[in-house]
């Protein structure tokens, strides 16, 4: 909690104009004015608002997906949602002309919905959710959503210039008019999520262990499924779609918290945004007065992160 | 496939009776596949006919076939020489390579979902030829720097999973991260990149065959068949490997020594191939399921008809990208993604319902 608030004031302080931190203080409470003060309300504390909300919706919608497969390694890119919000987002620049992020939203909520509850129907077997299918299912998904998504930016310029930036991941330049229109969306999944956090103990003993203990599995795989499609649907429709951090905040908390998901999921709903303002400032600080955007800075960041867990999986 | 439960054999296990049913499988066997090799092999000159002979000026197969050597019309001949060909030639080796190495990659990692592009090869090789793009260096340099982009990716792989002797779920798994990370750093570029060059690296990394010509085919061309030539002749060594690995350390072989050999081909056969098409999805991937379906488990000869079919697979894509599909500048990777994904899910779904194959 510490290190979250620690990397809040960073993200708030940092960037490609830095300011003291007492000015930050000053222009929250509203006591300075000028340009440090404007750069610090107008810009830099709707990006971290932003950055918080998305990252929390990432960490336990990881959480719950790794609960509900029982599969260390699923996150909801395994789900195909990136893919699906990524394909709708280009569809809707390329047929109509948007250019603006926060009307991209709607159809980046659609799309990772459509691709969501496609990978599910792929991976239901007899009312339940099978997860080894799910996972399957999923990866084979992205791979296919991924080329149209690419055919469709080869065959128009302006669509591969306004959507390339959009598909890397940022939370940069968004207004919270991007963040409002998912928030009910947002708090229905956080909702969601932890009303199922006991069962999902129970399942990771098992489908018959958890069956025979009164947990009815297929329900809490359906609300599960549902809370994962509305957290990590609506943390692509502001930010892009942003790799790693539903996946690494699981893994991340279980060490200092155990397995137990009554305290996992709070546990990444701190991890998940501590993850992304932490990318999102070190993006800033790299290549400054530039700055890269989080998403290829969480994938970057991601991957040795996965090298390590292959070595805890393989044992 | 013999039926295995064959009751005569549980009940009277006499030795010659044994014997004959083996070796009557195996001819039968070896019979199907040569079947199926046929069959292949007349599609690929069927499809090649068409591809030469179809397009914006329609020459009749055998009219393309005497352009293809020079002879007929001096129109047909340029037409089928300097345009059409290298296209064909170029679709078929990289399907050829591209199969052969998911099939080697499968039988190596022990994992039906093992594949050029989901350990990171072909991000490798996506990788080193945007690089090259971004540079702003020749054309002809593009095909080198993928093959080491590939081999790069190879020896991150190698050196992640080397301390733990090449184990197969951990050579899987970082082969996974590898991809992204590599992914990652070609996403940067292209954001980074101004559009017109973008545009050439994102048609670059979903894999396409516009504009080959004659050296980069030829190069490409030699190589690869080289490499095949290497795994053809390494092929007993992969069937001890495939018995496990103490089976094979049992029979004189150093499995992680023999299996980092035999992968450095296969990545280096698989960059190859990329080099000459950027990175088709699903062809090394789907193409040795189907094989595996027709002719059952792999020997020596399915390999060779795993060859043939990649190359048709593409062929048979690439003429859906040109004559087909009115959409104009679709990358063949996307076809084949497409065309592929269905039909590797039903196969995955049928393969889940079996018993796992150990790992």
């Amino acid at each position: 909690m510490g290190a979250l608030v620690l990397c809040a004031a960073l993200s708030l302080a940092l960037g490609s104009r830095s300011v003291p931190l007492a000015t930050v203080v000053d222009a929250l409470t509203g006591a300075a004015h000028g340009g440090d003060a404007d750069v610090v309300t107008g810009l830099r504390v709707p990006r971290t608002l932003i950055g918080l909300a998305v990252g929390a919706a990432l960490g336990v919608a990881g959480a719950v997906a790794q609960g509900v497969t029982r599969n260390p390694l699923a996150s909801p890119i395994t789900l195909g949602i990136n893919a699906g919000a990524s394909l709708a987002v280009v569809a809707a620049i390329y047929t109509l002309d948007l250019s603006r992020p926060a009307e991209y939203v709607w159809f980046a909520f659609a799309g990772a919905a459509v691709a969501a509850v496609a990978a599910y129907a792929m991976s239901r077997r007899g009312g339940d959710l099978d997860p080894v299918r799910l996972a399957l299912g999923g990866t084979v998904l992205t791979v296919v959503l991924t080329s149209w998504t690419s055919a469709l930016m080869l065959a128009s310029h302006r669509t591969l210039d306004e959507a390339r930036f959009w598909l890397a991941g940022s939370i940069a330049g968004r207004h919270l008019d991007t963040l409002t229109p998912v928030l009910p969306f947002l708090v229905l999944g956080l909702v969601a999520a932890f009303a199922i956090s006991p069962a999902l103990n129970a399942l990771a003993l098992g489908d018959e262990t958890a069956q025979s203990l009164g947990v009815p599995v297929a329900r809490i795989r359906v609300v599960g499924g549902l809370a994962v499609v509305l957290l990590a649907g609506s943390a692509v429709a502001v930010s892009g779609p942003v790799a790693f951090i539903g996946l690494a905040a699981p893994h991340l908390v279980r060490p200092l918290l155990g397995n137990d998901h009554r305290w996992l999921l709070p546990g990444c709903l701190i991890t998940g945004p501590l993850l992304l303002l932490a990318a999102d400032v070190l993006g800033r600080l790299v290549v400054r007065p530039s700055e890269i955007e989080v998403g290829i800075v969480t994938a970057f960041l991601g991957a040795p992160l996965l090298a390590v867990l292959a070595r805890k999986v393989a044992k | 496939m013999t039926a295995p439960t064959d009751p005569t054999r549980l009940t009277a296990p006499t030795a010659p009776t044994a014997r004959t049913r083996r070796t009557g499988a195996i001819t039968r066997r070896r019979a199907r596949t040569a079947a199926w090799s046929l069959l292949a092999l007349a599609l690929l000159v069927l499809l090649t006919g068409v591809a030469l002979g179809t397009g914006q000026v329609s020459i009749s197969a055998w009219d393309a076939l005497r352009a293809l050597f020079g002879q007929g019309e001096p129109g047909n001949v340029l037409v089928v020489q300097q345009f059409r060909a290298p296209r064909v030639v170029s679709a078929l080796i990289a399907g050829a390579g591209l199969a052969m190495a998911g099939s080697m990659l499968q039988r190596l990692f022990r994992n039906p979902l093992a594949a050029p592009d989901t350990i990171g090869i072909t991000g490798g090789a996506s990788f080193g030829a945007v690089l090259m793009l971004a540079t702003g260096a020749s054309q002809q340099l593009i095909p080198l720097a993928a093959v080491g982009g590939g081999l790069l990716a190879a020896m991150l792989l190698g050196g992640f999973a080397w301390r733990s002797k090449m184990a197969v779920t951990r050579l899987v798994l970082v082969g996974l991260a590898v991809q992204q990370g590599l992914a990652a750093a070609v996403n940067l570029m292209i954001v980074r990149f101004p559009a017109e060059l973008a545009s050439s690296a994102m048609q670059w990394t979903t894999g396409s065959l516009y504009g080959r010509n004659w050296t980069e085919v030829w190069i490409g061309g030699t190589a690869i068949a080289l490499t095949a030539a290497a795994l053809l002749l390494c092929q007993r060594r992969v069937a001890v490997l495939d018995l496990g690995d103490d089976s094979a350390g049992g029979l004189g072989l150093n499995p992680a020594r023999d299996r980092l050999w035999l992968l450095l081909l296969t990545i280096t056969l698989a960059s190859l191939a990329a080099a000459l098409t950027g990175p088709v999805a699903f062809v090394a991937l789907a193409v040795p399921h189907l094989v595996r379906l027709l002719a059952g488990p792999p020997t020596l000869g399915t390999l060779g008809l795993t060859a043939l079919t990649g190359a048709v697979l593409l062929l048979s894509a690439d003429l859906l990208v040109l004559h087909v599909i009115p959409v104009h500048g679709l990358p063949v990777g996307a076809v084949t993604a497409t065309l592929g994904a269905p039909w590797l899910l039903v196969l995955m779904i049928r393969q889940g319902r079996l018993p796992q194959r150990s790992s």
